[in-house]
């Protein structure tokens, strides 16, 4: 559907809504993607979904009903039922109307027609490319190649309307030969943006260095965190943040908004329309902004909702699908490079779970690639072991960072970390 | 609703024949689900969600191409017949095709889930009442800082058919309570919730799991957690209740026994197993006593689905005889790729929108023939701890080397349980652990737990599984805290 024809259908369930109270959103996504594994395709898929999603209010209760009927002339009987559910549900002592008029929506460029187009040849070709690599080194291949696009139309009942659109482009590759593997994950909004080839060719290279892995002896070592591996902990922090489990007593970071929770190397933000594209609006309709979260190690803001932002004096924030950490300059062969005496390096973490939401304490495996790294040189790879960390004691320790890199919808720059007991 | 869903199943597929491919199917499915959730004493959301639409699968020259579309729009549905052939045949253009389907008999026909009474029937009002009820009574200690209950119900009619011939449907009903109560003291939070899971069952299931004890019960255990002393360290006995089990099952014998991992087609992602197509009725998994059996005809079991997403029937199977692995749960793709004639029917897809891979069965440990009580298992242990539910879960991506929590726990000291403990985490690998099984109590303790979203897969899909087992003995496992 073009950005009328969606805009048309959340304007005509504003209209015929017999409540105060609605906020609707049309959401269209198609998503075509090439898995393969053990050098062979294993899936190619195109999928295509739209989904409306309204939400309805009287001023004391709320509902919300979701529906793939999608046509004009089901509107009446959408809301009809949407309006049964509304009346059986209990009044709501936080009930919130829609966000006021006049919000003020980021223009966010995150559209690529080509990749939008997703063209199947495209994406079947780079599973071969890197199946047709594996084979040529006695390895195996595994991943996912696609593209995808997303078309959003929202509007609330108190007068504002937006639309949105966004493409993605991504690669996940292992390449492994046995034990020895190795992995890359890239993503862009344009698929000609992604450096395919080249990463093919250095996965590859990276599951030779990784044969004749040793064990680890016990000691103590500095950490030296890939892009990916710093990546992989992120998220743990980011939904530990929210502002009213912290303040009902829930996380680690009750209390402790002004604090410094990690050390002054530290600065973790969104950002809508930088390097990373985020959303402009979440699904109330509310506009979205850049925030900092935590700056030179301070936590200066959190995610809080209308509600408990209003009852606490905060200000109402989310997350708008995006989190950075700045980083220096340097690559990871330049951190590797300058790190003194015993090292690990790592390229992923795995199965990441907490142990104590209350602590942020994670157990987490390693996976494709840990090397002992001796006086700025790589020695010799090591077995994957099971760690048990607090992620914001290791943000505490960080000595160096290097320059950012795009995974996914995080940036995050390879760092060393502190001297650690393992 | 079901009728006309095969019908249109049907049609596709003779859009399919009309095209020449070599296999193709056609899975349409309609799916209600409400979910009602309090959020301390205030109901928190009230949802429902009406999605239908159709997923199309088709070889071309032994290459998959997979198409869907919400909704059943007969234009958007020809459209995505298109789509589905087109990738294939871009996937033939490319690779040699590869794909070798078992061969099954056909299957016709129709399943209903058991369903005593329809959830979707029962007033809302009554679900509300229960909800609010259940809050009140977690809330009547000001110790509890945070609730979570939730009813959650889902009708899934689903059609499928192929170019072979098939052509069956089913009509299941989901019911899932949960409760989950957290209490806070000084800087301390502990939890405890309700772990039975989801059924294919209706509103009788909300009735029997009663969420009214549950609430007691979990007010009075999380503050009985949140008071209690940390969990020792050290090699010791553990006792574990079948909730627990459900969880360590999952993680250390369901996933390693999906045959797409011993093929490397989940190498990416959810990762490979530590066995070998060879160990199939050779390798010794667990102690004698140790025999699992995968069984997608189970009553209640969320996996139970008649048929599966090839349209093979369910069945039962023995995964570890006598400690012995058997054979993989496969699908018609994979069956003959592990040296097995015909798939075990674990071929499952999220939604519409979902190619089909190979899932875990429901599957449970059997339970001891003599007639063992958990008590029995207790007094035979000097030192150790008895777990009840789930908790803290990771694995390696071989399935080797795995660390549990849980979500209560007690210290047993000489034969009894003496005291609750919090923080309790075990570290152990696959076949040691269950080679150290030293006790299965008998069907008396016997406990099922129904998952609704394990995830597997690029792009990650949520599957269903129900699992089982009596409380059980491990002797000698490294216990203590996540930090240490």
């Amino acid at each position: 559907m073009t950005r009328d024809e969606l805009l048309e259908v959340i304007e005509a369930v504003l209209e015929k809504a017999e409540v105060p109270d609605v906020v609707a959103t049309l959401t269209e996504n198609r998503d075509a993607a090439v898995r393969f594994g053990q050098n062979r395709i294993t899936q190619n898929m195109d999928t295509f979904e739209r989904k409306l999603r309204i939400t309805l209010g009287d001023g004391e209760r709320k509902t919300v009903y979701s529906t793939h009927r999608i046509d004009t002339d089901a509107i009446p009987e959408i809301l009809a039922t949407a309006m049964d559910m509304l009346k059986t549900a209990s009044p709501d002592p936080e009930y919130m109307p829609p966000v006021p008029a006049g919000q003020v929506y980021p223009v966010i460029d995150a559209w690529d027609s080509l990749t939008a187009d997703a063209d199947p040849a495209s994406r079947t070709q780079a599973a071969a490319r890197a199946i047709n690599t594996a084979k040529k080194n006695g390895m195996e291949a595994a991943g996912l190649v696609g593209m995808s696009y997303e078309n959003t139309a929202i509007g609330t009942s108190t007068g504002n309307l937006a639309y949105h659109r966004s493409t993605d482009a991504y690669m996940r590759l292992t390449l492994d030969r046995g034990k020895p593997s190795s992995f890359r994950f890239l993503s862009a909004e344009a698929w000609d943006d992604l450096p395919v080839d080249d990463a093919i060719r250095e996965v590859a290279v990276e599951v030779e260095s990784d044969e004749n892995q040793m064990e680890l002896e016990p000691g103590e070592y500095r950490l030296i965190l890939e892009p990916q591996a710093a990546c992989d902990l992120i998220p743990y922090i980011a939904w530990s943040m929210n502002a009213r489990p912290a303040d009902e007593g829930l996380t680690v970071f009750s209390g402790r908004q002004g604090e410094m929770v990690t050390g002054g190397n530290f600065t973790m933000t969104s950002e809508v329309n930088g390097t990373l594209k985020g959303t402009p609006f979440n699904e109330e309709g509310f506009a979205s902004g850049d925030v900092t979260w935590i700056e030179n190690g301070r936590l200066v803001n959190q995610p809080c909702t209308r509600y408990w932002a209003a009852k606490t004096g905060r200000e109402p924030l989310f997350i708008p699908g995006t989190l950075a950490l700045e980083g220096d300059s340097g690559s990871i062969g330049d951190l590797i490079g300058s790190t003194p005496g015993r090292a690990l390096l790592f390229r992923r973490f795995w199965y990441i779970r907490f142990v104590d939401q209350k602590e942020l304490s994670l157990t987490g495996m390693t996976r494709d690639g840990v090397f002992l790294v001796e006086d700025g040189k790589v020695v010799h790879p090591v077995t994957d072991f099971r760690w048990n960390w607090k992620p914001l004691e290791l943000f505490s320790r960080i000595e160096k960072l290097g320059a950012p890199e795009r995974k996914g919808q995080l940036s995050v720059p390879p760092m060393i970390i502190g001297p650690t007991a393992l | 609703m079901i009728d006309e869903m095969r019908d249109l199943a049907g049609r596709i597929v003779g859009q399919l024949r009309y095209r020449s491919v070599d296999y193709g199917d056609a899975r349409v499915e309609n799916t209600d689900l409400e979910s009602l959730t309090y959020r301390k004493q205030r109901l928190a959301e009230s949802d429902f969600q009406a999605s239908h639409g159709v997923g199309i699968r088709v070889l071309v020259n032994g290459c998959w191409g997979f198409a869907s579309c919400s909704g059943f729009d007969s234009d958007l549905v020809e459209k995505t017949v298109d789509r589905a052939v087109s990738v294939a045949r871009a996937g033939a253009g490319v690779m040699e095709g590869s794909v070798r389907l078992s061969e099954e008999v056909p299957s016709i026909g129709h399943y209903d889930g058991p369903c005593e009474r329809n959830p979707f029937e029962i007033p809302r009002s009554e679900k509300l009442d229960l909800l609010a009820r259940a809050a009140d009574i977690i809330h009547a200690s000001p110790l509890i800082n945070m609730s979570w209950s939730n009813l959650r119900f889902e009708r899934k009619r689903r059609a499928f058919s192929n170019t072979e011939g098939s052509l069956v449907s089913s009509d299941l009903v989901f019911s899932m309570p949960t409760i989950m109560a957290y209490a806070v003291l000084g800087d301390d939070m502990q939890n405890r919730g309700f772990q039975e899971g989801a059924r294919i069952a209706g509103w009788e299931w909300i009735e029997q799991a009663d969420m009214i004890f549950w609430a007691e019960k979990c007010r009075e255990e999380a503050i009985m957690k949140v008071k209690a002393p940390e969990s020792p360290s050290g090699v010791m006995d553990l006792v574990l209740d079948g909730t627990h089990l459900s969880l360590t099952m999952h993680e250390s014998v369901g996933h390693p026994t999906e045959s797409d991992r011993v093929l490397g087609w989940e190498a990416s992602m959810a990762g490979r197993t530590f066995l070998n197509i060879d160990d199939q009725e050779k390798l010794k998994y667990g102690s004698e006593i140790v025999n699992f059996v995968a069984d997608n005809t189970m009553p209640y079991g969320v996996a139970s689905w008649g048929w599966d997403d090839d349209g093979v029937p369910g069945q039962k199977w023995y995964t570890v005889r006598d400690g012995i692995f058997q054979q993989f749960g496969s699908v018609r793709e994979t069956a003959l790729l592990v040296n097995r004639k015909n798939s075990r029917g674990c071929c499952r897809a999220m939604d519409f929108a979902s190619f089909p891979i190979n899932r875990q069965p429901n599957f449970y440990l059997e339970p001891g023939k003599e007639p063992i009580t958990p008590d029995d298992l207790i007094s035979e242990v000097n030192k150790g701890v008895y777990i009840e539910g789930r908790g803290s879960f990771s694995i390696d991506q071989r399935r080797v080397n795995f660390q549990f929590g849980g979500d209560m726990f007690w210290e047993i000291r000489n034969g009894k349980k003496v005291q609750p403990l919090k923080k309790v985490i075990y570290r152990s690998k696959t076949r040691d652990f269950w080679g150290s099984c030293d006790g299965i109590a008998d069907d008396r303790s016997f406990k099922t737990m129904g998952l609704l979203t394990c995830g597997k897969g690029e792009p990650m899909q949520g599957a269903r599984m129900t699992h089982g087992a009596s409380t059980s003995r491990f002797r000698n496992i490294e216990v203590g805290r996540g930090a240490e």
